[in-house]
């Protein structure tokens, strides 16, 4: 049946005089193709591909300065058996674990909010993106005075308000230094999720919530069978996306607590500045680059992964 | 055709080639010499308008030299002349912690140049100031200014609590005394400084000192933080402070700026800091102006040293003009700016034929300074690895300390282990 349809739909030339007429053309037309990529090919190798092959081959040197020796892969036995590095994948994990599982449950909240509201919508949705629309490095800066123990404004506010019976050092503990670092990254990261299962929401059917609502469902229900069944795949591609923000995030740590106290804060990009430029040992530096760069690596070869099964299985 | 296109092509090539070649030389002819400045305080307002003056005044006596400041947060001083350095573009002129940058390399010998000047200019600075800007037998820099630690005290919250402004404490048990009439509520007496920059070890050197210990034994080769009982005293008596209630609260967040800032808003009714502190304060709270006393850090010895810093300027390991760079460091050290310097912008001066000029002896605070800091040790310590340790470890133990006050000797302990093996492993 195809063969006919698509024999039928083909022009008179027959194939073979075709291929014979055009070949050299087509050979010609793909070194065209090549030569149009070439620029973007050679941007991307000197953006990206060279500065990835030199961090690596940093890695396996040891720098005094600007004197190095090849050391092989000493600099990643130094970083792995460094209690510091421990401490910092720690914090990484933890810190990313419990941002992304918040921009998800305030984002998808937010987004669900928006779909609904009627009024003011395009001011409201403006009012939430506001914090991803600041540079990360002014926001913490700002986020900085508000939490300083002195003259803070969330030391009054709580104060007042009988949260807090005296100023706390938001920044100075450990614990609450934690919690305030993953707070001004749940205020920075919640716009990025909430407009992606924004998008979500409304590819899906408001028939079918219609139907749910004749069939008697609760809204309760109608969000566990309806909504989150269809949002899965964002909620999915977010919290992926999301994760690989993430893990990587350096400003609002450098600005804040550079990664104080006592190592509390002190995820892997802050480790790793601190060893390039404070104790100057580029090369453990850049091993923790490299180790940095699988663990995000791992989480884009997921996101990849589950895109590409999306497409498919949209595609039959 | 196709000749006529190659004779037009030629031509236009041609000429490209003689307009870029005239070009090249008339630059060449005119060009003056481009020469970086990068140091750690061209961007502070007080600063500001001496080295603009000096700058000018050094162009207009030196026409073919041209200084390009390049102006760079303190906080991303040091970041930004690494990377420079490793890209072999690092500015000719820098300010950076000399020992550190001198055995990594980013720093040219200035032995040479220095030698082949008059005794009698090489004179104003002392052999103990011109050690610090040596490592290993060479010369890396030319002290230009410091910083001298002392105690400063707000007259009127001294006069307030019922105390004499003009008996400073002397001693260890004058200051306690004072700490507790200095406190009540809502005001300390000071603030311990425990946030994560370097400053809060200057300020912990100061009390170790003020009891006659060390932090390192004579070679340099073994951290004492506990190991000298008068360190770790000191260290014990400072960071008590905090447990008894006469500091801020929050010291792990504490650097100079929330230092000053405090000080400035009668929050603290001391600090301990060096001379700059006043210009700063005094800007905050121009009602200060006047109000301040300045002594001696409260000792437990004679003649108890404080702590100096010193800013010397270099040149790049890879700057292509030194020549003109040398001419530049020599202006930067003449008397003249050097007063400049103290008057305006708070910088102590280095050169020690300074102190019976006319303008610095006119200056009582000026001289109370320099009498303070005539036994004061140089900072920052000779050691390569000193910037690393002075702005993480050290700072990370009297975090620790502060957060667990009963641990405090385990804490210094272990930071000495941990200095120890640092060191070897350099």
């Amino acid at each position: 049946m195809t063969v006919v349809s698509d024999s039928l739909s083909r022009p008179a030339l027959p194939q073979r005089r075709r291929g014979q007429a055009t070949r050299p053309g087509l050979e010609s037309e793909r070194w065209h193709g090549y030569l149009f990529i070439a620029p973007a090919f050679i941007f991307l190798c000197a953006v990206i591909v060279v500065p990835l092959v030199k961090a690596f081959w940093t890695s396996l040197e040891r720098t005094r300065g600007l004197n190095t020796i090849f050391v092989g892969f000493d600099n990643y036995a130094r970083v792995l058996e460094s209690e510091a590095f421990w401490n910092s994948l720690r914090v990484s994990l933890s810190f990313t674990a419990l941002c992304v599982a918040m921009h998800v449950a305030i984002g998808l909240g937010l987004a669900m909010l928006l779909n609904r509201v009627v009024h003011a919508r395009a001011v409201l949705r403006v009012a939430f993106l506001t914090p991803w629309m600041v540079a990360p490095a002014i926001g913490s800066t700002v986020w900085l005075w508000l939490l300083e123990p002195q003259f803070g404004v969330v030391n009054y506010l709580f104060s007042a308000v009988g949260l807090i019976d005296s100023y706390k050092a938001w920044l100075g503990e450990p614990s609450l230094a934690f919690g305030s670092i993953v707070a001004v990254d749940v205020w920075r990261g919640v716009p990025f999720v909430m407009l992606l299962l924004l998008a979500g929401l409304q590819t899906i059917p408001v028939e079918q919530y219609e139907a749910a609502g004749i069939d008697g469902a609760s809204p309760l229900q109608q969000f566990r069978y309806i909504t989150l069944p269809n949002l899965k795949y964002f909620i999915v591609v977010a919290s992926t996306l999301d994760i690989i923000n993430t893990i990587r995030m350096f400003d609002i740590i450098a600005v804040m607590t550079g990664g104080g106290p006592i190592g509390a804060t002190e995820v892997l990009p802050a480790l790793l500045y601190n060893t390039a430029f404070r104790a100057n040992h580029f090369g453990e530096a850049a091993a923790i680059g490299v180790l940095l760069l699988i663990l995000v690596l791992a989480f884009s070869v997921l996101y990849v992964g589950l895109t590409r099964t999306h497409a498919q299985e949209g595609s039959r | 055709m196709k000749s006529t296109r190659s004779t037009l092509l030629s031509g236009i090539a041609g000429g490209l080639a003689l307009m870029g070649a005239a070009g090249a030389t008339a630059q060449t002819a005119d060009k003056p010499i481009v020469l970086q400045w990068q140091t750690a305080n061209l961007t502070e307002k007080q600063f500001e308008p001496v080295w603009k003056e000096m700058v000018a005044a050094f162009e207009a006596a030196n026409p073919g030299i041209k200084i390009e400041p390049v102006l760079v947060a303190r906080k991303d001083h040091w970041t930004k002349f690494v990377t420079a350095s490793q890209a072999r573009r690092a500015p000719c002129l820098v300010s950076v912690d000399l020992t550190t940058a001198a055995y990594n390399g980013y720093l040219m010998a200035l032995d040479s140049y220095w030698n082949a000047e008059p005794e009698a200019w090489r004179k104003a600075w002392s052999d103990e100031v011109m050690k610090a800007a040596r490592w290993q037998g060479k010369l890396y820099g030319v002290p230009i200014w410091g910083g001298i630690y002392a105690e400063i005290y707000n007259k009127d919250l001294v006069t307030a609590a019922g105390l004499d402004p003009a008996k400073p404490p002397v001693s260890w048990a004058d200051y306690m005394t004072w700490a507790k009439a200095l406190t009540k509520d809502g005001q300390w007496a000071t603030a311990i400084l425990g946030g994560k920059t370097d400053t809060t070890t200057r300020v912990l050197l100061t009390w170790i000192y003020s009891n006659g210990g060390e932090v390192f034994n004579a070679d340099m080769t073994e951290a004492t933080f506990a190991k000298n009982p008068k360190s770790l005293e000191a260290i014990k008596a400072y960071l008590g402070m905090a447990k008894d209630g006469f500091a801020a609260p929050a010291p792990t967040t504490t650097n100079y700026l929330e230092q000053t800032v405090m000080f400035a808003q009668n929050k603290i009714a001391t600090m301990r800091n060096a001379n700059w502190a006043i210009a700063k304060a005094e800007e905050d709270n121009p009602a200060l102006k006047g109000k301040l006393i300045v002594a001696p850090a409260p000792h437990q010895i004679p003649n108890a040293p404080t702590l100096k810093t010193m800013t010397s300027t270099s040149i790049a390991a890879d700057c292509p003009n030194p020549e003109a760079a040398w001419k530049f460091i020599k202006f930067e050290a003449d008397a003249k700016w050097s007063i400049k310097r103290a008057k305006v912008a708070n910088w102590m001066p280095i050169r020690s034929d300074l102190a019976n000029e006319p303008e610095i002896k006119s200056d009582p605070m000026l001289l109370t300074f320099l009498k303070i800091g005539e036994n004061a040790k140089p900072y920052p310590l000779p050691l390569p690895i000193w910037a690393d340790i002075a702005a993480g470890d050290i700072v990370d133990a009297v975090q620790k300390a502060l957060l667990a006050p009963d641990t405090v000797e385990t804490v210094f302990k272990d930071l000495d282990a941990k200095i120890n093996r640092k060191l070897k492993d350099q």
